[in-house]
């Protein structure tokens, strides 16, 4: 309950963060306003009086005060965002350790495949833009920027792993952490398909981490992949990563990538370009093929 | 036409069709008869019209003056030898209209080729009655306006017949015999059931389950249908033959031929017998008009829609489209049953009826059937015609669908209208859900559900399409071919790509094909064998990264109901090992129903493989069937908490299942008859089959009857002690502590056997005791009791 009371709150001030953008807004409206006029003023007499200039530069000032006022509320409204999120991330761990359902429908003993693919979806789609201070560059885990290499992975948190199937062949699966042992240097895995139902343990670099931003592709192009980068990407309605090149970056955050599966069913050993999530595209480690 | 509706939308179409000549816009509409160009000079009146005017205006001749015309097409009979066979005037008037008008020639006039008087021409009329006169001159009239016709024409095939009839209707006058058209083209009716029939049958099989309401249009829609045709001017054979590409258009030229010479110059021509087209043609004939005359009226309805009445203009425009793109798969289809002569509306009418309604929550979710069939056209259409209505338009007829016509079928004792319309109010009120939630999938949401929104959004789109070496394919149906093939060699990587192209292109098969933004990627190909009655499913599959969207689920359905169109019930497959859970998963099953010689060298057997089988149930909407059930059940919900905040009484959960109980006697669970509820009647009757749900009725029910005052008697068998001669004259004692050995024994395996030992207590007490004894009261009151519980029970009929 206590997370529930805690969710409505961080609610309340999401809206009121909103409300006061709009303020902030409304208010640096008539300082742009001014810009625009002297500008004008200063076409039509046709020269750059020292005047203008100073009052130009006070009204500057003014504004990228008020831009970084605005960018400041839309950032805090961003981390409120994503405290709740965190929030329900907490709380649909601990549902599931407890082996309780959050959802009061009738529990089914396996969620149908349409559906999980569903959830995997919309996972990637609310994953949230990485948005940083100006200079600031994208931090591990934004779009292609790898983790760095002591790097953990929390409880929860998805990842592509290595394991080894039941014929003895290796393959990359969408899964989720469990726990890490310091100690054994090892992860603990849950298959996301719940139809498989099995605990992996693995070394470490058998695991991936999976993005946790999405770089924005008009502001941090450099860390996305780029074309012809073999890359490791969740095949489209499976839990199973494999090699793929990239065919197209994408160009609009919301935008997928735009991948070749290796696929020896194709005469050019490829698959035709299908659409990926950023979330579900990471660095292939291996580079000698199977 | 003795119907009133058909009589209704004559003077529309006749209003609709004068119209159409006076703007020159009617092109190919035939108002009249005749030749195909009516006279420019005379735009107002039809040739039907004119003839008969011209036919009062000789009529109204003085005989002398009708002689005069009559012997005009009359042999001489002066001599034998003379062979002219028509008098003509020697003095051919100038300006023949006014002066015929005015004086006859006289008897006495010589022949201008053979020099004998007119009066050797006609003395055969001497004393023929003034009607039989009359009936010669209105032939006369029609052979002078065959002549003109013979001379306007241009077409080859029209000319030839006009000319025949010519010659036939001059022979008839120098015989003064009826005329009759002879030859090999056969006399009316040609086919059997004919077109009208066809028409009305297919009313009654699309429509029948509609309420009187919607009936009625289609009914109406159907009547104008036919009127049309039997004024409709035919395509000659040589622009058939243009049109369809054939260079055998034999058939057609003959039904041409009878078509001229039995419906369409009699109109105009009542000298000759005349019939309507859609009595004495059958389904050959439209199959080869179809087509064309369906374009050629859509067109001119649209051209004129402005000078329809409005009331009738949203019946002509939208639903008229519908109704002739549903007729054509019917005048098309394999083995459309509308054609058979004894076609008869399947007998369960009613239930049919009461089922569709209880199945679709019509008003709520504006889903009828009939929108269904309506759109039915438009998702599964061979050819995709261009001709459909808006999609928002669907939905305005089918509202007049409301449930309360269903109420006449309803059960007794069913929950009440009222309260069903309440329920749904809330369950279809938008503000009564649960915000945006419920645009998000839940993870109970039918497997199908997406799939079934996208297509409605347009996102995806369902063709049936195919080869043909007959006509040319167009091109897009030929890249959507080489899509599927694609799909499935890539999808089904054990079979030869060879062997797929040659199935998929192959004319006898079809294939279901699944489209998304203009590209194939799914389909079932399949291939019909509507003489044995099944259709094999060949290929199925759907391209890997669309895969897990219930776009599989949502092919088979559609599949489902093309084949409930197409009237085969059975589908067969052979499924590989990675097919069966999908194939299982849409209703098939292992277990073949249709006996295999029926199948057997027909379906591609492939070695491996697991033979499966689904039944389609036509009454079954299966596109909509797993939404169907999602509302049913968000009903239910609705009534039972209803009446649970009625009841206010919550009872202990069962545990029976818990310790291994299969199954119980529904009456046995605790407060249910306080819900109201009653065994249903049919159950009743029927036998139990499962033993352990009989034993427990029994159990249940022995123990009811022990617990009754008037038990006591029964309750053991009779000692010897108290009634010493009781087993001399009893042959069959039976008691209660007896019959629940028996029970636990399971004696019991019918409800028979139990009930005859029940009896016989009574009548075993009957014969030892006197009647008014108190052992006989207690007899009769226990008989009662029980014969009530086995009633109540469902172990005997009421």
């Amino acid at each position: 309950m206590s997370a529930d009371t805690k969710i409505a709150e961080l609610l309340t001030e999401l809206h009121q963060l909103i409300k006061h953008t709009q303020e902030e807004r409304s208010r640096s409206e008539h300082n742009l306003l001014n810009i625009h006029k002297t500008h004008e003023r200063m076409q039509t007499e046709n020269k750059t009086s020292p005047y203008y200039r100073n009052k130009l530069r006070g009204l500057y000032t003014t504004a990228k005060a008020d831009a970084e006022a605005e960018c400041g509320i839309l950032r805090r409204a961003l981390d409120k965002i994503a405290e709740i999120k965190s929030l329900l991330e907490e709380r649909r761990i601990a549902a599931k350790m407890a082996g309780v359902y959050s959802d009061s429908d009738p529990p089914r003993k396996t969620m149908r495949r349409g559906v999980l693919m569903t959830l995997l979806q919309q996972s990637a789609m609310t994953l949230p833009l990485w948005i940083g201070k100006p200079g600031e560059s994208p931090p591990p885990l934004c779009g292609a920027t790898p983790a760095s290499g002591d790097y953990v992975a929390k409880q929860g948190d998805k990842v592509a792993a290595r394991v080894k199937a039941v014929d003895g062949d290796e393959q990359w699966i969408l899964a989720e952490v469990v726990s890490y042992s310091h100690a054994a240097n090892k992860y603990e895995v849950d298959d996301i398909d719940e139809e498989g139902k099995e605990r992996h343990t693995l070394s470490r670099r058998r695991i991936i981490p999976l993005p946790q931003w999405k770089a924005n592709p008009e502001t941090d192009p450099e860390a996305l992949f780029s074309k012809d980068q073999l890359v490791l990407a969740l095949y489209p309605q499976t839990t199973c990563f494999y090699r793929a090149l990239i065919h197209a970056p994408p160009h609009r955050p919301q935008d997928d990538y735009s991948v070749l599966f290796e696929d020896t069913s194709y005469a050019d050993g490829y698959s035709p370009p299908l659409n990926v999530a950023q979330r579900y595209v990471v660095a292939c480690k291996e580079n000698k093929k199977k | 036409m003795s119907d009133p509706a058909a009589q209704g939308l004559q003077p529309r179409l006749l209003q609709g069709q004068s119209a159409a000549g006076s703007t020159g816009s009617g092109a190919a509409v035939a108002t009249g008869s005749g030749s195909a160009n009516s006279d420019p000079a005379r735009p107002g009146l039809s040739q039907q019209q004119r003839a008969s005017q011209k036919k009062a205006q000789v009529r109204a001749f003085p005989r002398a003056k009708k002689l005069e015309k009559l012997g005009v097409f009359s042999a001489c009979k002066a001599s034998d030898t003379c062979k002219c066979n028509g008098w003509k005037n020697p003095n051919p008037p100038t300006a023949p209209r006014v002066d015929l008008q005015q004086h006859a020639a006289s008897l006495s006039e010589p022949c201008r080729s053979c020099g004998h008087a007119l009066a050797d021409h006609v003395s055969h009329l001497e004393n023929v009655s003034e009607d039989e006169i009359n009936r010669l001159l209105g032939m006369v009239v029609d052979v002078e306006n065959l002549f003109m016709s013979v001379h306007k024409e241009e077409n080859t095939d029209t000319k030839q017949v006009y000319f025949y009839l010519f010659k036939l209707l001059r022979k008839c006058i120098l015989q003064m015999s009826q005329p009759v058209v002879e030859g090999s083209l056969g006399n009316p009716p040609f086919e059997k059931p004919n077109i009208e029939q066809g028409v009305l049958n297919f009313v009654q099989y699309k429509f029948s389950h509609l309420a009187p309401k919607e009936r009625q249009t289609m009914f109406e829609l159907s009547k104008m249908f036919l009127l049309c045709l039997n004024y409709w001017k035919l395509e000659t054979p040589t622009q058939y033959r243009q049109r369809t590409q054939k260079d055998d258009g034999t058939a057609y030229k003959v039904d041409y031929t009878r078509w001229l010479c039995y419906c369409h110059v009699p109109q105009s021509n009542d000298s000759l017998p005349r019939y309507e087209t859609t009595h004495v043609f059958g389904r050959s004939l439209l199959k080869s008009i179809f087509t064309v005359t369906r374009r050629q009226l859509l067109e001119k309805f649209r051209v004129e829609k402005d000078k329809l009445l409005p009331e009738k203009r949203t019946l002509i425009l939208t639903h008229f489209p519908k109704f002739l793109s549903m007729l054509e798969e019917e005048i098309y289809g394999e083995n459309s049953p509308i054609w058979e002569a004894d076609f008869t509306v399947p007998a369960a009418d009613g239930a049919q009826l009461g089922h569709q309604m209880v199945i679709s929550p019509a008003p709520v979710s504006g889903s009828s059937a009939l929108s269904k069939a309506l759109s039915a056209g438009s998702s599964l259409s061979l050819d995709a015609s261009g001709s459909e209505p808006i999609p928002g338009e669907k939905r305005k007829l089918p509202e007049a669908l409301t449930l309360e016509d269903a109420k006449r079928i309803r059960v007794m004792g069913d929950i009440p209208m009222e309260l069903v319309n309440e329920v749904m109010m809330t369950i279809t009120d938008p503000a009564a859900m649960l915000g945006p939630e419920t645009n998000l999938l839940t993870p109970n949401a039918a497997r199908d559900e997406t799939a079934r929104l996208e297509e409605r959004r347009g996102i995806i789109e369902f063709h049936v399409i195919g080869n043909s070496l007959s006509q040319k394919s167009n091109k897009k149906i030929l890249m959507w071919l080489v899509g599927l093939q694609n799909v499935f060699s890539h999808q089904l990587p054990r079979m030869p790509k060879e062997y797929i192209t040659r199935l998929v292109f192959d004319p006898k098969h079809k294939t279901l094909a699944l489209i998304k933004d203009g590209r194939v990627i799914g389909g079932i190909c399949f291939r019909m064998f509507p003489t044995q009655g099944f259709t094999e499913i060949v290929f199925c599959a759907v391209t890997s990264n669309e895969q897990v969207k219930g776009y599989g689920t949502h092919l088979m359905n559609h599949l489902k109901e093309y084949h409930i169109k197409h009237n085969i019930l059975y589908f067969l497959t052979y499924a590989d090992e990675y097919a069966i859970g999908y194939f299982k998963k849409q209703g098939f099953s292992k277990d073949i129903k249709v006996p295999k010689s029926r199948y057997l060298g027909y379906i591609k057997d492939y070695e491996g493989a697991t033979l499966m089988e689904c039944e389609l149930n036509p009454r079954i909407p299966y596109t909509e069937l797993s939404h169907i059930i999602k509302r049913q059940k968000e009903i239910i919900k609705k009534l039972i908490e209803r009446k649970q905040s009625q009841i206010r009484k919550v009872y202990p959960g069962l545990t029976c299942f818990k310790e291994g109980v299969r199954q119980i006697p529904v009456e046995s669970i605790p407060g249910i008859r306080e819900t109201g509820w009653k065994p249903s009647g049919k159950e009743k009757v029927k036998e139990v089959k499962d033993p352990d749900v009989l034993y427990n009725m029994l159990k249940n029910l022995l123990a009811q009857i022990k617990t009754h005052p008037d038990a006591w008697p029964f309750m053991e068998p009779v000692k010897k002690s108290e009634a010493p001669d009781y087993y001399e004259i009893i042959r069959f004692p039976i008691d209660l502590k007896t019959m629940t050995e028996r029970l636990k024994n399971r004696y019991y395996v019918t409800k028979k056997l139990f009930i005859a030992d029940l009896q016989r207590i009574i009548t075993n007490c009957r014969e030892y005791n006197p009647p008014d004894s108190e052992y006989c009261k207690s007899a009769n009151t226990l008989e009662k009791f029980f014969y009530f519980k086995l009633k109540d029970g469902g172990l005997i009929e009421k």
